[in-house]
């Protein structure tokens, strides 16, 4: 119990304090302490924070209930194996972007405010993973939104203002959706608390099944705001360009998630049974197809790098709704997995273009030609990420994709069993068409390349190592399959 | 007993000017003293009620002026006398920049005597004269600056307020006629014998005067006094114009609908239907023109007007439950919303900002007025954790437990309405906490907090609108006691 | 027949001669002999009125002891002892007000043609609501046209000639018509007498006979009447003759001399034609319509008034409205409330009437609203009772106008046809009264920083003050405790009958 309170509560205190202590200096020059100092105090903190984390993964078992909201409405966390496998994801990421940005914040003001921020979100994401009912997660959905806001706002331009408050009131507007479904949840289950196979009592089932479906559509939609499900994808092109490199990481690797996430709760509290064969299945399978599609061809044609990796993320999300949507345990275990491919390969991506951006300052994919040259590891870890979001073996989105595919084949849907993998297939050489010409052109920039300015760029360590351990993990995933198979199927049988 | 804390604030205030107080602080003292006495009184009066009614004088026939301590006149009497104190504090500090202290003082402890005559009152008629009497003690106050726009406000106030009230008045006319008594009583007054084929008239009337008491509540479409009065200086506009006054509207609504009519009468009927969507719309609009408006303290009015229709969308769901929310709502936005208007007081005072794009990084120089308004903005919005929620959480669960399929749309409305709470409260803190990148900090360098006097009421607040929200349970259960008689 | 059965006659006779007498005296005599007489009779009144209480019956008394139909009848019920108490309270207080004004306003000369005018005025109030006989009623109906026009014209300015002769003009055409009514009347029965025409009605109705006559001379004297006491749409006379005459003419004009009319017709209505057959006349449908638009365009008139004693006098075309509605409903409540009304308009328009010359004094002398602003803080009597008044015309509780909305909206639900259309016009009224009067409260509340105006204190106004404390008094006894009036009225209405 304590365990997991300190980890929730031991980086948003930490957060709180440095956010209160380390009120931004007026002027950028008389900082409070040395920036040395605070960068170790917060990696420090950051890691202390990864250690109670996994210490409480391993050890805590029991859940437990912190306090009453009122009668009936406990905020309660437990530790099951959906959320400790997005726990696994946070973890890693979160700190690996945080050290990234100890090199890349160097020159923004206001760190202490960022990190403070940063903290807060790691919190309140590690308390989401362990929530134990559905108000619970609500309440750390909302605190989510409002902490990882001030991140997207960072730079203070009027274009990061205005795509802080867009990702704002976009995460809202869907956070209220689905509180809307929580209002008739509450009334039509016994308790809130998550289950896998459904809460709904049988009359109420009877009695307001129509109107239970579409309680559980307004749902998939309002947490589906957040996995920037089309139609309400919007945010994520906008907030991923103005955020600092290693905030869009962690939002697209982590935050993003947090929509997967509710919605496999969602689907858990409905009952997959109830949903199954319904309306509910088949607009949700187009809307995500739809994203799938639609994302990765936008992502195409973008020219900016930060923007064309964000549509390639609400692609990707896609996928995994996809395999949710599709309902049955293969298609799950994919899901599932291709949450941790590609949550180690986008921040891994975004890493890297925010080292390039860093040492460069070049953000149009078309200015990087010879970018292979300068900054050649930066470059071979991007070629490599690249090829797990196509999903090419060995990595790990290949082996997700696999299985997405090879659950909907198994699925029996009429039309969408054929369907989708056709999409994924089409969506997936997209992918390749945005990504790999970057690759292609950086490391063979042509003849008329002028090799007079050339010079190597490649990062500090506090950039490239990070980089580098995501890259290995977004292979190691793939080469290793089956120890992440195997926390999957317990996932899925085990509770 | 229950005459004396009405007279009190009376006492009091006609003394302010009266009195030759030499200085300053000795009015200050005497005010506070008298204030936080009568609050005492009126809690003691509270927790220690008889059940006996209290006659103060005979009107015509079976009318008489007479007052009694129930469920609902512990709520809303509870309620005000436990803001007063703090309210009268802050406006000591405020008032220093304003002329006719005296005048305002008067008119602002008056007030207070009349709104717990609202809040005692034992019948409708009682309850109407001290309604009426409300109107005419506050015109001063929203009149105090004496500007052009103060007195078009006034003007707008008085002939809202007036003109409800005669449609009130014509509520009241029913219950006189078709009641038994137009006392109080749980479930209402009506005599079946006498409604007897009246039922759709009597309908009529009530909505008539749903929308009399209505105007006080700011429902649509006579809700633009509201934002009007905010010329008013901002413990009036705090105090008054986001519970004392407005909630008096709603109070006199659960008064009329639960106490007077009756749920059963109503329930069911297209009265209900037509007042419901009513306040949906209202809930809605009330925020949408928030997020348009500009002008801080204006802004805020729009979003009371919203909170409003909350309190009144309980009301008419017509269940205990509904009343439960009502009430629920009617207590934390009094605080949650008090709170928030001292806040932008306070901005206004130190600063002389009025407007929302004025107040660019004034968050880093007034961090704890900032944050007290951060807290009270994500209360608005509902955040779990906070007031806000709980009152809503019971809003929308009466709503959806009541079956009517109307009151899930208005669960949308809420939403909604959430969302754009969001919107018009976070852009304030978003502006106040991040302001652009190029921002020159030596415009607002000599910016700092205010004094303890203004301070310590919103860190009371900002203390309730937490323990509300994590631990509400003994309260939501007082109301729930309120609700279904047993108080 | 105790003495006390003598009282009605005396007032009438008293301040008939005693305006006589006031033409040989000087003005400042003129002016003791008239508040004595009104004091004198204001006392017999009361006393008339115990008495009446006391025995409970009223009593027909025959002047110079011959029986009808030679004789002229005087009747006395509680009705009447209690409207002449009112009237002569009013009208002392009217002219305790306004007395402070005169020299500014009349001519020293004309001093006391203007008591020999109040005194008539009286003498012919007094008459109407006491007589008993219907021809007598008509030559006080003229009297008091006179004594009211002279009243209006003894302010010599332009606008009051004007004035006067479209209320003579007015006036005359209302008196004619009810001439006509009387004139069928007597032809269908032969009678002069109420209590004789009400029995030979009675007959002509049981028979069926003559229906169209009857209805015909029923509707040309209510019509007669409603001119001369304003209802709407015969309302064009009203503001000139109030706005532009002397204050306490404004002040007894609109609130008695109206009312006397009204209360002429009452006692026809209950007298001559009978409750029952008048309420089955199509009479009633048009009063009531009538009386709900006067209720409306009345008060819009006064909204879009920028003078203030224009606007006051607007008002009462509203108000007069109000009781042509409660006579409309047809019931006896409606009559009840209406007869209220009487008595609650006329406290509080003359409040109103003497309020605003305090405050347009202190103006400058000017009526129109821009001067106004701020002259409550200069003359704060007259703001309070301004106020006061405003506060009863908008019909909050306290005030005499509270009980009488009261009385209305609950005689207004006993009637099924015409409930919705009451209440409706009710409340909208009342809205629009608190548009214009609230606007003048506030207006003259608003603080100006630059005046041209000098204040006033109560030293220099004593008389005036107390007359407002006065009158503010009634309106709060009216207001507080209505029960015992009101339990009056019904008794005399069942007087009535």
């Amino acid at each position: 119990m304590y365990l997991i309170l300190s980890s929730i509560f031991f980086p948003i205190l930490a957060g709180l304090f440095l956010l209160i202590r380390f009120r931004t200096p007026l002027s950028g020059e008389n900082r409070a302490v040395s920036r040395k100092t605070l960068t170790s105090l917060i990696g420090a903190l950051l890691v202390i924070t990864a250690a109670l984390v996994v210490a409480a993964l391993m050890c805590a078992k029991d859940g437990f209930t912190l306090f009453y909201l009122t009668k009936n409405l406990p905020v309660c966390f437990r530790i099951d194996n959906v959320g400790r496998l997005f726990s696994m994801l946070a973890v890693i990421a979160i700190p690996c972007a945080g050290f990234f940005s100890f090199a890349y914040m160097k020159h923004e003001a206001r760190e202490s405010r960022y990190y403070g921020f940063y903290l807060l979100a790691f919190g309140v994401l590690n308390a989401l993973c362990f929530a134990g009912n559905l108000i619970t997660f609500y309440l750390f959905f909302e605190l989510l939104t409002l902490s990882s806001m001030p991140l997207v706002l960072h730079n203070g331009s009027k274009e990061a203002l205005m795509a802080g408050l867009k990702y704002l009131f976009y995460s809202l507007c869907g956070a209220y959706a689905a509180l809307f479904g929580i209002y008739f949840l509450y009334q039509n289950c016994d308790s809130l608390t998550f289950t896998a196979d459904g809460a709904l009592r049988a009359s109420s089932i009877a009695e307001h099944g129509g109107f239970l479906l579409v309680t559980a559509f307004v749902m998939l939609l309002g947490f589906g705001v957040k996995a920037g499900m089309f139609p309400m994808h919007a945010w994520l092109p906008t907030a991923h360009p103005v955020a600092p490199a290693p905030a869009s990481a962690v939002l697209s690797a982590v935050i993003v998630k947090a929509g997967v996430l509710a919605i496999i709760r969602v689907v858990g509290m409905f009952g997959r049974d109830f949903l199954r064969g319904t309306w509910v299945q088949t607009v949700w399978l187009i809307l995500a197809l739809i994203t799938v599609f639609m994302g990765s061809l936008l992502a195409y044609r973008e020219p900016v790098l930060k923007k064309r990796l964000a549509y390639s993320t609400v692609s990707q999300i896609s996928y995994i709704l996809f395999g949710l949507a599709v309902m049955n345990e293969t298609s799950f275990t994919g899901s599932l997995m291709h949450v941790l491919a590609h949550g180690f390969v986008k921040a891994a991506l975004f890493l890297c273009a925010g080292a390039i951006i860093y040492k460069t300052g070049k953000t149009r994919v078309a200015e990087m030609r010879g970018i292979g040259k300068e900054m050649p590891l930066t470059m071979w870890c991007f070629t490599i990420a690249s090829l797990g979001l196509i999903g090419i073996p060995p990595t790990g989105g290949f082996v997700s994709k696999w299985y997405l595919a090879l659950g909907s084949l198994k699925s029996g849907l009429p039309v969408f069993d054929v369907l989708g993998p056709v999409i994924l297939l089409v969506s997936a050489m997209l992918t390749a068409g945005y990504l790999l010409p970057l690759t292609i052109h950086g490391f063979f920039p042509g003849a008329d390349y002028d090799y007079g300015g050339f010079q190597k760029k490649e990062p500090c360590r506090l950039m490239t190592v990070p980089i580098v351990i995501l890259t290995m993990l977004s292979v190691l995933t793939g080469l290793f399959p089956d120890m992440v198979a195997g926390i999957i199927a317990m996932a899925i049988t085990g509770r | 007993m229950i005459i004396s804390v009405i007279l009190i604030p009376f006492i009091a205030g006609i003394l302010v000017p009266a009195m030759p107080f030499q200085k300053r602080w000795q009015k200050e003292v005497f005010l506070e003293t008298a204030v936080v006495l009568n609050s005492i009184l009126v809690w003691y009066l509270l927790l220690h009620h008889s059940d006996s009614t209290f006659l103060l004088a005979h009107f015509t026939g079976n009318l008489n002026i007479s007052f009694r301590v129930d469920g609902m006149s512990m709520v809303f009497a509870g309620l005000v006398s436990a803001l007063w104190p703090f309210a009268t504090l802050y406006a000591f500090e405020y008032m220093t920049k304003e002329n006719n202290e005296n005048v305002f003082f008067l008119f602002y402890t008056l007030t207070y005597g009349v709104t717990l005559g609202i809040a005692l009152a034992a019948n409708l008629l009682t309850m109407y004269f001290f309604y009426e009497l409300l109107t005419l003690v506050t015109v001063p106050l929203v009149m105090h600056t004496l500007t052009r726009e103060a007195v078009l406000a006034s003007r707008k106030y008085l002939y809202y307020s007036l003109g409800g009230a005669a449609f009130a008045f014509l509520g009241l006319i029913m219950v006189i006629v078709y009641g038994s008594t137009t006392d109080f009583i749980p479930g209402g007054v009506l005599d079946p014998a006498k409604t007897a084929g009246k039922t759709d008239i009597l309908l009529f009337i009530y909505v008539m005067a749903f929308m009399g008491f209505g105007v006080k509540a700011a429902v649509c479409p006579f809700n633009s006094w509201l934002p009007q009065a905010g010329v008013a200086p901002t413990p009036v506009t705090a105090l008054l114009h986001a519970v004392a006054v407005v909630k008096s509207g709603a109070f006199a609504i659960i008064r009329l609908t639960y106490y007077s009519f009756g749920t059963d009468f109503l329930k069911g009927t297209w009265a209900q239907d037509v007042v419901m969507v009513i306040v949906m719309f209202t809930i809605v609009y009330g925020c949408s023109r928030a997020v348009k408006e500009t002008h801080i303290k204006r802004r805020l009015a729009y979003s009371t007007i919203s909170n409003l229709s909350y309190i009144l969308f309980g009301v008419v769901i017509m269940t205990p439950l509904g009343l439960v929310g009502a009430l629920t709502h009617l207590v934390f936005h009094a605080v949650m919303k008090i709170s928030s208007f001292f806040c932008a007081g306070a901005v206004m005072h130190q600063t002389d900002r009025h407007y929302v794009h004025e107040l660019d990084g004034l968050g880093y120089k007034m961090p704890r007025v900032f944050g007290i308004f951060t807290i009270s903005a994500l209360a608005l919005m509902g955040v779990p954790g906070l007031a806000g929620f709980v009152s809503k959480w019971n809003l929308a669960g009466a709503a959806v437990e009541s079956g009517n399929p109307l009151a899930f749309g208005g669960v949308a409305c809420l939403l909604v309405s959430a969302l754009l709470t969001a919107i018009y409260m976070l852009t304030i803190v978003v502006r106040a906490f991040f302001p652009e990148k190029d921002f020159d900090y030596s415009t607002i360098s000599d910016v700092r907090d205010p004094g303890w006097k203004m301070l310590l009421p919103l860190f009371v607040f900002t203390l309730f609108i937490i323990l509300f929200g994590v631990y509400s349970q003994p309260v939501v259960d007082f109301f729930m006691g309120v609700a279904t008689g047993a108080v | 027949m105790d003495f006390i059965c003598n009282f009605p006659f005396f007032s009438i006779l008293l301040s008939l001669f005693s305006g006589t007498v006031c033409s040989v005296l000087p003005a400042k005599a003129a002016k003791i002999v008239n508040r004595v007489v009104i004091l004198a009779v204001g006392l017999m009144s009361a006393a008339l009125l115990l008495y009446l209480l006391s025995t409970g019956e009223s009593f027909i008394y025959w002047m110079g002891h011959f029986p009808a139909p030679w004789g002229n009848e005087i009747r006395a019920g509680v009705l009447e002892a209690g409207m002449a108490l009112f009237f002569c309270i009013i009208m002392y207080l009217s002219m305790a007000g306004g007395a402070h004004k005169l020299p500014g306003e009349v001519v020293e000369s004309k001093h006391n043609l203007y008591y020999i005018l109040v005194n008539l005025l009286l003498s012919s109030l007094l008459a109407l609501v006491y007589t008993n006989d219907m021809f007598t009623a008509y030559v006080f109906v003229e009297i008091n046209t006179i004594s009211a026009c002279g009243l209006i014209m003894i302010r010599q300015v332009g606008r009051t000639i004007e004035a006067a002769v479209r209320y003579m003009i007015m006036s005359l055409l209302g008196s004619g018509l009810l001439l006509f009514g009387l004139c069928i009347m007597y032809d269908l029965t032969g009678h002069l007498l109420m209590s004789n025409i009400k029995e030979s009605v009675e007959l002509i109705v049981a028979n069926g006979e003559y229906q169209i006559p009857l209805i015909v001379s029923v509707a040309l004297m209510c019509t007669g009447l409603c001119i001369k006491s304003a209802l709407f749409p015969f309302h064009a006379w009203l503001p000139d003759a109030y706005g532009y005459s002397t204050v306490s003419s404004a002040a007894i004009l609109s609130s008695l001399v109206s009312k006397g009319y009204i209360f002429l017709l009452i006692k026809i209505i209950y007298r001559v034609i009978g409750f029952s057959v008048f309420n089955s006349t199509r009479m009633i449908d048009v009063l009531f319509v009538f009386g709900l638009m006067g209720m409306i365009f009345g008060s819009l008139s006064a909204i879009k008034e920028n003078d203030i004693r224009r606007m006051i006098a607007f008002s009462s075309v509203a108000q007069i409205g109000y009781i042509y509605m409660g006579f409309g409903m047809g019931t006896q409540a409606g009559m009840v409330a209406s007869i209220f009304h009487i008595l609650s308009h006329a406290a509080t328009k003359s409040l109103l009437f003497i309020a605003a010359i305090g405050l347009t004094d202190v103006s400058g002398g000017s009526r129109r609203f821009a001067d106004l602003t701020g002259s409550a803080y200069r003359n704060k009597w007259a703001g309070v009772a301004f106020t006061a008044g405003s506060l009863s015309m908008v019909g909050v509780p306290l005030f005499s106008g509270f009980i009488s909305k009261l009385l209305f909206a609950q005689a207004a639900v006993q009637v099924e046809g015409k409930m919705l259309a009451s209440l409706i016009v009710l409340g909208i009224s009342t809205v629009l009264n608190a548009v214009y009067f609230m606007k003048t409260v506030i207006r003259i509340y608003t603080a100006t920083t630059e005046t041209p105006y000098e204040g006033i204190t109560f030293r220099h106004m004593k008389a005036y003050a107390v007359t407002l404390v006065f009158f503010i008094l009634l309106n709060v006894i009216l207001g507080v405790s209505s029960q015992p009036v009101v339990n009056m009225i019904g008794q005399g209405l069942a007087m009535f009958a």
